[in-house]
């Protein structure tokens, strides 16, 4: 990319506003800011931005109908704010459309990781060859099927091995339970979230040096899970 | 006496039991019915036997009959049987035999005289009949009135009242279908027998239960077998006021203690506030020190200093926004808000991803985790679980000394609760104390010691006792335990254990 990525960060908090716009400068982003809904949405449709980093308690309109409103005409990465108690926002959000949440307070290296990973989905939807993801000790290998640990096979069920690969297909990304479920059991399971439950266990018994304390395939309280593969 | 009259066309209602079982009443036309049937059997003996007995002795007889018929079926089969006696007393016992004509004068005054006897004693014998009834059904209407209203009195919950009203409404109206509208603040109906559908028609019997403040509800009855007398009426609407009045005492209990709670409520905010105040000053100031001293430049861009307030800065904000989260969680805790949002959740998940947030506070201890395998799954709240385990570990990582042995352990104890214990090798608490530490606000070290508002705990009791499980505290022969049950059944279904295929 040639020109620095464009973020626009809408909150109507002032303070978070000159704080990101103070970070994200220093980290060579363009960064637009807006503290209102209507703003931001107009902000948006006049340049639009690489990424959008959205406030889920906005005073003028609820955050999940940005969501909404801006998936009418654009795919650009949408990283939504929220605060512990709103998981049901964040799933919502996420339902909508939006690509990952972060949760206030969060810490500034947590936010890049994020902006990293969603510019990387975005360049990716052009590039087709996919690489084996790596991570850790663990390299998984879409197009050939397989799994290995340190350099060893490992056996996967068509089940384990179809939710590793959604996993790492979106590596680095939140995906909700539902969106997981849909994907790998399909849409008549959505609902069931003991089997994905039980599943990942089994992956993390596989995979993981600690099951209890896994290091890749993480949870996000109340949303879903994220896989994390090397950079 | 062959039967006991009271027990036949009114019966006693017996214990209730729920069902509604009665005796019905014999109908009108079979009373007249068994009345002729009575006196034609008498009449069958009296021909059998008119050889040896004098028509005389047959008359005075015949009054057996009809005084009995009186008093089994009333008075109006009684007066038939009279009527029906003296035809047949005529048509088969004085001469001419077998006509309705009398020749000799005297039979004529014995059969006027018997006629005359025989619907007088009916008369009385229905008319004493008729009162005993009636004193019997109202000895049984005030001993229901006083059983109602002795049970009511001691009553305090709509549910109960409605409960108990309906069973003596159901016993005494011999009613098929009693159903209760209590209006009020949490509007219900309650029916009886419960989990049969009302009939589709209006019921026979409604009145409303007017209270002086305004109507509190309304009594339905559907009886087909008999229309209303007016004392019924009567009863009905003694019964209604009875009601009201319980109901109204309900309510106005109600009111009061919800008064108490808000005082309470009031009391318990000004400590919140005095409390949380001292507690969110002390992180701050931190954060504010640290921040200050970094920004006049006299600490070394390089020196090990400038990496300590940082930290200091990061970690006490993670301990503000702790303790705002604690605080949030209690007022909905307090509010009823904190509804669980239960999924089947694997516990060792749970337990994982707690630790792994807090594995820079936990590098002071050695945690163990110790679960059952293959723990089935758990119907909770994943977020209001992990902060459950979050408050547990963190009080544990304060109170126990460093590089303390801390070991989290979970087993099913049955098929219907999982248990956990989180045990620290920390000091004792006071057995008094044991059941007081969930308190809120409640500390056993002096403030300067320990820092926390005192709410980690009663949130975790919160939570769990809205999962429905239970949490205690014990001390062991080397350290201190946290104990906390949990229900493995979601609205009675068993935790699916979903099947994990093989490898192919």
């Amino acid at each position: 990319m040639s020109s620095p990525p464009h973020i626009l960060v809408i909150d109507d908090e002032p303070q978070i506003l000159r704080a990101l716009r103070t970070i994200l400068t220093e980290k060579k982003f363009k960064v637009t800011t807006a503290a209102r809904a209507e703003e931001g949405l107009a902000l948006a449709a006049a340049n639009l931005p690489d990424i959008v980093i959205l406030d889920l308690g906005l005073p003028d309109m609820d955050g999940i109908e940005v969501c909404a409103r801006l998936r009418e005409w654009t795919q650009c990465p949408i990283i939504v704010l929220s605060v512990r108690e709103g998981e049901r926002d964040k799933v919502a959000a996420l339902d909508k459309g939006a690509d990952d949440y972060l949760t206030k307070p969060f810490g500034i290296e947590e936010l890049l990781a994020r902006v990293r990973v969603a510019l990387r989905h975005a360049s990716r939807t052009q590039t087709a060859p996919e690489t084996p993801v790596k991570a850790g000790p663990i390299t998984i290998d879409l197009a050939w099927h397989t799994v290995t640990r340190d350099g060893e096979d490992v056996k996967l069920t068509a089940t384990e091995f179809k939710l590793l690969a959604y996993l790492a297909a979106n590596r680095g990304r939140v995906l909700t339970h539902r969106s997981i479920l849909t994907q790998v059991w399909g849409p008549e399971d959505a609902d069931h979230t003991e089997y994905l439950r039980v599943y990942v266990r089994q992956l993390r018994k596989k995979l993981e040096a600690d099951p209890e304390r896994p290091e890749y395939i993480l949870t996000e309280p109340g949303v879903g899970y994220r896989f994390l593969a090397d950079e | 006496m062959t039967g006991k009259p009271e027990n036949l066309g009114r019966p006693i209602p017996r214990q209730y039991n729920g069902v509604g079982m009665q005796l019905p009443p014999l109908s009108y036309f079979l009373r007249y019915l068994f009345a002729i049937a009575f006196i034609a059997a008498t009449t069958a003996v009296f021909f059998a036997l008119r050889g040896t007995l004098d028509r005389a002795p047959i008359a005075l007889l015949y009054l057996l009959p009809i005084v009995l018929s009186t008093a089994l079926w009333g008075l109006g089969p009684g007066v038939t049987a009279s009527f029906f006696a003296f035809l047949t007393f005529n048509y088969l016992f004085l001469q001419p035999y077998f006509t309705m004509t009398v020749h000799r004068p005297s039979d004529l005054v014995m059969l006027v005289v018997f006629l005359i006897v025989a619907v007088v004693i009916s008369q009385l014998v229905g008319r004493a009949q008729m009162g005993l009834t009636a004193a019997r059904e109202r000895e049984r209407e005030a001993t229901q009135l006083y059983e109602l209203s002795t049970v009511l009195s001691g009553l305090h919950d709509d549910q109960a009242i409605a409960r108990v009203l309906a069973e003596h409404l159901h016993v005494m109206f011999r009613a098929e279908q009693v159903e209760l509208l209590i209006s009020g603040s949490d509007p219900f109906r309650f029916q009886l027998p419960a989990g049969i559908r009302s009939p589709q028609r209006p019921p026979e019997l409604a009145v409303a239960i007017q209270a002086a403040r305004g109507v509190l509800g309304e009594i339905r009855m559907w009886r087909p077998a008999a229309l209303p007398s007016a004392g019924e009426r009567r009863l009905l609407q003694t019964f209604a006021t009875q009601g009201a009045l319980a109901l109204e005492r309900a309510w106005l209990g109600q009111a009061e203690s919800r008064a108490r709670i808000l005082e309470e409520s009031d009391r318990l905010k000004s400590a919140i506030l005095s409390s949380v105040s001292h507690e969110l000053r002390t992180p701050l100031s931190t954060i504010k020190a640290a921040a200050t001293s970094l920004r006049s430049g006299e600490v070394g861009w390089d020196s090990t200093a400038r990496l300590d307030l940082l930290a200091a800065i990061d970690e006490e904000s993670d301990h503000l926004n702790l303790l705002v989260g604690n605080l949030l969680d209690m007022s909905r805790l307090e509010s009823g808000a904190l509804k669980p949002q239960r999924q089947w959740n694997v516990l060792s998940e749970i337990i994982g991803s707690v630790l792994q947030r807090m594995h820079r506070l936990a590098e002071s201890h050695r945690v163990e985790v110790d679960l059952a395998e293959e723990l089935p799954l758990v119907p909770v709240d994943y977020i209001q679980m992990e902060q459950v385990f979050t408050n547990l570990l963190s009080n544990s990582l304060k109170y126990a000394p460093a590089g303390s042995l801390i070991r989290i352990h979970a087993r099913p104890i049955d098929d219907s609760s999982l248990y956990v214990q989180i045990s620290n090798e920390g000091p004792a608490v006071p057995e008094e104390h044991l059941d007081r530490i969930f308190d809120k606000f409640y500390r056993i070290t002096a403030a300067e010691r320990v820092s926390g508002i005192g709410l980690g705990l009663s949130i975790c009791k919160g939570i769990i006792e809205a999962h429905g499980g239970r949490i205690w505290a014990e001390n062991l022969p080397a350290g201190f335990a946290f104990n906390l049950t949990l229900p493995l059944a979601w609205d009675g279904a068993q935790p699916p254990r979903p099947q994990v295929e093989t490898e192919s």
